[in-house]
Parts: structure tokens; C-alpha cells; sequence
């Protein structure tokens, strides 16, 4: 079953709305013109523009000391393991054995134990 | 009215014309970063994105001195030099720089070289130091550029070479303990993924980078101690030369933890010059790949089962005539003479054949190596004692040898027989010798093992726990086989040794088949023996060989035992006992 409208319905709202309406706009005493406007907008996405790429400059500058930084580091590191090496071949068995200390020690002739 | 008429109509012709390039751009922006979005984000990341590989540092290997690790494998960066010959400028000035800095790493014929103007790349020097390429670099020479490579640094030289191993030129472990840990040690390499500039410095604008840090390899502690491999191996050069052998090994060991003290093996090579060298089986390391008949040192093993089994004694007596007789064939003994009603001791004194295949023949019926003898024979060696299979040694190239179980129509009683004296089965030196420390500890099997800890990137040093060992034999067949080596020791070369340690051993001289046939003229000579104070602090295990040479576990394995014995003492400073 269904329903037939019998007549057109009109909000009450609808019927008052042209009177509701403001009669009185505002008028601002500067006048700026599409051009104007246009120029205005591209400013300001120009500003806008200018302070990104400000940042990412900024952070690119960064970028460079943390290169330079990194790069020293790495000189370091080096310098230390080849001060490790050096060190290692200073202590090996074979130096040592070399070395002028060593090659005037003698053998004891007894050796003597304290009981702990 | 008509003026204000022809001002909208401009403003309204200015509005479109704006309106009209913004749809053309709208359009072509949207044609380009909506849909060509992917091609040219390609195209971006193409020229941009710059994809690094960290490379991690390898691993470090150190040994201990005494209880202290100390390198003896590093890395170090070496600088290789080369030249652009179509950019340089001065060929004598960069000549003389390189020869003059350089020295001997610098190739010969550097003129000729700098002489080819239809190449862009010839090598002037390889392998030179940090100090020496910053020499060159500060000369600013035109044309000339330098390759950052790491390379392995021995710093013991040859000491351990095949313990250790090399890396090879693709950067990958081989042999030894750099071939077996090569995962372990090479590390995982970082990856930086990053927007970079002309001069390829990583930015950190955009979204796409990636920073994965690597990952050293680890830094192993061998449980080698470079005094005690040092001397072992001085040891067995000169002992060598001094008998005419050709062939040599030695090992030792903590049988308290089954860590290895020293692995030595002659002939050797030197890691930093791998490629030198023209024989490859040298790279091999005969204590863990190179099984053979271990020979009379076996007996021990055998009288541990007889013992542990309860059918003989140290005290208990058979009748020795020299020879007996199992199935088909007849073993005799090499040592003649010692006849009559004679104990389990004076057949180990004397290493008498007939007394350890009478101990499988009781741990049968009594007269026959029945299945029941090999059955535990085999239960012993392998299960008990872990021969003839792989102790999992941190050292490539190990094998496992073989002892025929006697469900194989190979393990018949004559096989039996001859496994009681060490013959008929493969072993390796490291079984052997971990199979006997089990004896002198007390009966508690430590699976053998070269590493001893790690080191951490700020050095500190991380031993590894002890493996809980397993039961071979009771505690008291342990003391009783013990006592019965260093009785067996004693009697005949027990002067030689410092008094007031106990010290014991047995000897052994084992044959070698060729085509099929045992060979009386190419025997192999073992010494296996341990020392100590209160409790034994080591166990040497010697060998040496030499084709179509004879050599006796006694007269040429065992001198070597006493000297590197006597200075175990010393430097372990073990006190006397009492």
C-alpha cells in the first residue's frame, strides 16, 4: 500500500526566508581588485616559501657540520686501530723475545715453591 | 553606466585570462605529479636518493695470555694507490713521491705504467699505510686517487695459522676458526639509504632515508694461550729436524674444560701470505681433519671399558704368550718376552697387544670378542667416548673419522680385536685426546673447544660458560686407568719428568695402510699423557709421521711430550705435590 501526497507541502522556514535576508552589506573603504588579489596570494605563497626553504637550508647546513663530524671520526677510529696494531706487533711474543731486555735474562738454575 | 559596464567587462576578460593559464597549469601539474607521479618520483629518487652500504668491521680473533686476551687477529686499513694516466700532469714527481713513500709496496715500472694514456686506471701501489697515503695525498698530485681497503693483520705472524685460517680476497673466512665462525664474524652489514648533494654528503631532507646502523662481527677469545702455542710449536720444529720427520702434530688441552691450550701442525703456512702458498692441504688442520689408527693409545680406552664393565682390574692377571688367536688370524705383540701369568699393569707397561684383546674377550664370554663384547666396545667408544663422530670443534674441515658398529658385517671379532690396541678404526687426534682427558678427570667427557669468550666493541671480556659434561665412565675406573698411566709412564720414563708431579701417559706406534696391507715401514708415532699437581692441569697428545719413515710413540713422540710437560709446570706454576 502506498501513500499519495495530497498537496505540496511549504516549510514555514521557506516562506520567511526572503524576509530574513540582510539589507545591508559592508562596504570596505579599500578597494582591491582581482589583480590586486592575485598578487597578494602569490606574496604570501612566496613568503611561505621562503621561510621552508629557510628551514630546510638550515637543516641541510646541519647536514654538512654532521658530514664533517662523521668524517672525523672516522680518521680517529682509524688512527686508533692502527695504534691497536702497532701496539699488538709492540707486545708480540716474537718482539718481545727479541727485544734487549729478554736476550740478557737466564734461565734459573733451581726453583723454589711457597705454599699458599 | 557604460564605463562601469567596459570595467567589468576587464575585469571580467583579466579574470578569465587568470582563470584560463590556471586551468592550463592545474591541467599540467595534474598530468604531471598525479598521473606521471611514479615516473618522475623515479626519476627523483634515481638522481637524489643514494643507497651506502655500512660495511660492519670483522670480528677480532685474540687468544689468552695466561688469562688475558690478546689480539692476534685484527683488521687495518690499507690504502691501495692508482693513477688516471690521461689526468696526470707530473709523471716524474709521482713517481719519485710514490717510490720514495711507497717503498716496496709501490709496483714496478711506474713509468710504463703512467705511460699508457689509453687506459684510466693502473695500481702504482697496494697495501700502504694510513700515514704514507696521508703523505701522498698532501702532495696533491693531479691524476692520483686512493682505494680504502680493510685487511686481516696477524699479529703473532704464523703462530696458530691453522687454528686460525685466512679471509680470503671476497672478504670470506677460510678454514680453521675464521672459516667455521665466518657468520659470526663478518658482522651484518648497515645501509644508508639518503637524499644526497653533488658531492654525494647524505641530507637528512626527505622521507625516504634509511639509517640501519651495522653490525661488527663478534670478537672471539680462543681458548689458545699464545705462550703455550709458542712454545709447542718451537717445540715441535726443532724435535721435527731432530728425528727427520716430516709430519707433526700436537695438542693440548685443559681437561678440566676441554678447552684447547694448542693446536700445532708442521708443515704450516703463514695466513697474511695464503696465497703464496703451493701445497692447499697445508691450510688443513691434521688435529681435527686428519684421522688415522690412533694406535696403543687406545688401550687406555679399552681398559677404561674392561675396568668400568667390572671384568678386569689394574691387578687382575691373564696368561700372556705372546700371541693369541682370534678367528682366522693371530695378533702378537711387539714387545716380546714378558710371558706367563702377567697383570692388566705390566700389559699397559709394556703395551702388550695380548692384554687388551683379552680384555674384549671378557667383556664377551671370556674367550670370545662374541657380539656382546662389541657391543659394548662400541657403546664405549662411541657413546662413552665419542669417537669416530664429530666433537664440534670450532675449526673447519673437521671430520668424523670411523668406528664400525658391529651390526655391519665389518664388525666382526677380528675387527674388535684389533679396535682394543687402536687399529682397524679412523679417529682424530682431538677425539683421542678429549676421550682421554675424560679418563683424567675424573671420568666427565668435555666436548672439546678452542673458544674461550668473547670481547666486547669496548673490550671487555666475556668468558663462556662451561658446557656441563657427560659421565664416560665411573669416577673410580677414572683414578684406577689414571693411576695406571702414570704407573705405565713411571717405569719408563719417569726420570725425564720434574719430581714431585704426577705425570703419566702411553705410547703409541701405529701402522699405516697402504693398498690395502698394513705397513711395518711407515708407522705412525703417538704420545698421550697428562700432568699436573694435585689435579692434572693438561693433556699433550704428540704425533709424528713421515712417508715411508718409522717412527715409535716412544723413542720419537714421547721427548716431545717431556719437554713441553716440564714446561707446562713451569709456566702454569703448578706446585709440586706435597
Amino acid at each position: 500500500m502506498s501513500y499519495q501526497r495530497s498537496s505540496q507541502f511549504v516549510s514555514r522556514r521557506q516562506q520567511n526566508w526572503s524576509r530574513n535576508q540582510n539589507t545591508v552589506a559592508f562596504v570596505s573603504s579599500v578597494k582591491l581588485g582581482p589583480v590586486a588579489h592575485t598578487v597578494l596570494v602569490a606574496l604570501m605563497i612566496t613568503v611561505l616559501g621562503l621561510i621552508y626553504l629557510t628551514q630546510a637550508t638550515r637543516a641541510t647546513g646541519y647536514d654538512y657540520a654532521a658530514q664533517k663530524i662523521d668524517s672525523q671520526i672516522a680518521d680517529l677510529n682509524n688512527q686508533k686501530s692502527d695504534l691497536e696494531v702497532e701496539n699488538a706487533r709492540l707486545t708480540a711474543l716474537e718482539t718481545v723475545k727479541n727485544s734487549s731486555v729478554a736476550t740478557t735474562m737466564t734461565a734459573p738454575t733451581s726453583t723454589q715453591y711457597v705454599s699458599q | 553606466m557604460k564605463l562601469e559596464l567596459q570595467k567589468g567587462s576587464r575585469s571580467k576578460i583579466l579574470a578569465t585570462l587568470i582563470l584560463g593559464i590556471m586551468v592550463v597549469f592545474v591541467v599540467r601539474l595534474f598530468y604531471l605529479q598525479i598521473l606521471q607521479h611514479a615516473h618522475y618520483q623515479a626519476l627523483a629518487d634515481q638522481e637524489q636518493i643514494q643507497t651506502l652500504k655500512i660495511p660492519a668491521k670483522r670480528g677480532m680473533i685474540y687468544a689468552l695470555d695466561g688469562s688475558t686476551p690478546t689480539p692476534l687477529v685484527m683488521n687495518q686499513t690499507v690504502y691501495t694507490v692508482f693513477a688516471d694516466p690521461t689526468a696526470t700532469t707530473d709523471d716524474v714527481k709521482i713517481i719519485d713521491a710514490v717510490q720514495s713513500i711507497a717503498g716496496g709496496n709501490a709496483r714496478s715500472g711506474l713509468q710504463a705504467l703512467l705511460a699508457r694514456k689509453d687506459t684510466r686506471y693502473q695500481i702504482l701501489a697496494t697495501k700502504i699505510s694510513r700515514t704514507q697515503a696521508e703523505k701522498l695525498k698532501a702532495l696533491d698530485l693531479n691524476g692520483i686517487g686512493f682505494q680504502e681497503e680493510s685487511q686481516r693483520v696477524y699479529t703473532e705472524g704464523a703462530l696458530a695459522a691453522q687454528t686460525l685460517g685466512f679471509v680470503d680476497y671476497q672478504g670470506q673466512g677460510q678454514y680453521g676458526v675464521e672459516g667455521k665462525l665466518n657468520s659470526e664474524l663478518t658482522g651484518t652489514d648497515g645501509l644508508l639509504k639518503t637524499v644526497t648533494d653533488v658531492s654525494d654528503v647524505p641530507l637528512t631532507i626527505g622521507d625516504k632515508n634509511i639509517n640501519k646502523p651495522a653490525v661488527d662481527g663478534t670478537n672471539e677469545v680462543l681458548s689458545i694461550d699464545r705462550n703455550v702455542q709458542a712454545h709447542v710449536e718451537q717445540t715441535l720444529s726443532d724435535s721435527l729436524k731432530k728425528i727427520g720427520a716430516t709430519n707433526g702434530s700436537v695438542v693440548v688441552m685443559d681437561p678440566q674444560t676441554g678447552h684447547v691450550m694448542a693446536m700445532a701442525n708442521l708443515p704450516s703456512f703463514d695466513p697474511a701470505n695464503y696465497g703464496q702458498v703451493s701445497d692447499g692441504s697445508v691450510f688443513n688442520n691434521p688435529v681435527v681433519s686428519a684421522p688415522y689408527e690412533p694406535g696403543s693409545d687406545i688401550k687406555t680406552l679399552t681398559m677404561a671399558t674392561g675396568i668400568d664393565k667390572g671384568v678386569v682390574s689394574p691387578t687382575a692377571t691373564y696368561y700372556n704368550t705372546d700371541h693369541i688367536k682370534i678367528d682366522d688370524i693371530t695378533v702378537s705383540n711387539a714387545d716380546l718376552g714378558h710371558t706367563g701369568n702377567i697383570t692388566f699393569q705390566t700389559a699397559l707397561n709394556y703395551s702388550l697387544n695380548t692384554g687388551f684383546v683379552t680384555v674384549a674377550e671378557r667383556l664377551g664370554d671370556g674367550s670370545n670378542i662374541n657380539l656382546q663384547a662389541r657391543n659394548t666396545m662400541y657403546d664405549y667408544f662411541y657413546n662413552h667416548f665419542k669417537l669416530g663422530q664429530l666433537t664440534g670443534i670450532e675449526v673447519s674441515g673437521e671430520v668424523p673419522g670411523t668406528v664400525i658398529p658391529p651390526t655391519e658385517a665389518e664388525g666382526n671379532a677380528v675387527r674388535y680385536s684389533n679396535m682394543a690396541f687402536g687399529q682397524g678404526m679412523d679417529d682424530t687426534m682431538v677425539q683421542v685426546a678429549a676421550a682421554f682427558s675424560s679418563i683424567v678427570d675424573g671420568g666427565l667427557y668435555h666436548t672439546p673447544s678452542v673458544l674461550a669468550g668473547t670481547v666486547d666493541a669496548n673490550g671487555a671480556y666475556t668468558p663462556n660458560p662451561i658446557v656441563t659434561p657427560t659421565r664416560s665412565i665411573s669416577q673410580s675406573t677414572a683414578d684406577q686407568v689414571r693411576e695406571m698411566t702414570h704407573v705405565a709412564r713411571g717405569g719408563l720414563f719417569g726420570p725425564a719428568d720434574k719430581p714431585g708431579y704426577e705425570v703419566g701417559g702411553k705410547t703409541g706406534t701405529s701402522q699405516t695402510l697402504i693398498n690395502g696391507n698394513y705397513n711395518n715401514n711407515q708407522t705412525v708415532g703417538t704420545y698421550l699423557g697428562y700432568g699436573g699437581g694435585d689435579t692434572p692441569r693438561y693433556v699433550i697428545m704428540i704425533q709424528v709421521s713421515g712417508q715411508n719413515k718409522a717412527f715409535q710413540g716412544g723413542r720419537d713422540a714421547e721427548p716431545i711430550f717431556t719437554d713441553i710437560s716440564n714446561w707446562m709446570l713451569d709456566y702454569l706454576r703448578i706446585q709440586p705435590k706435597g
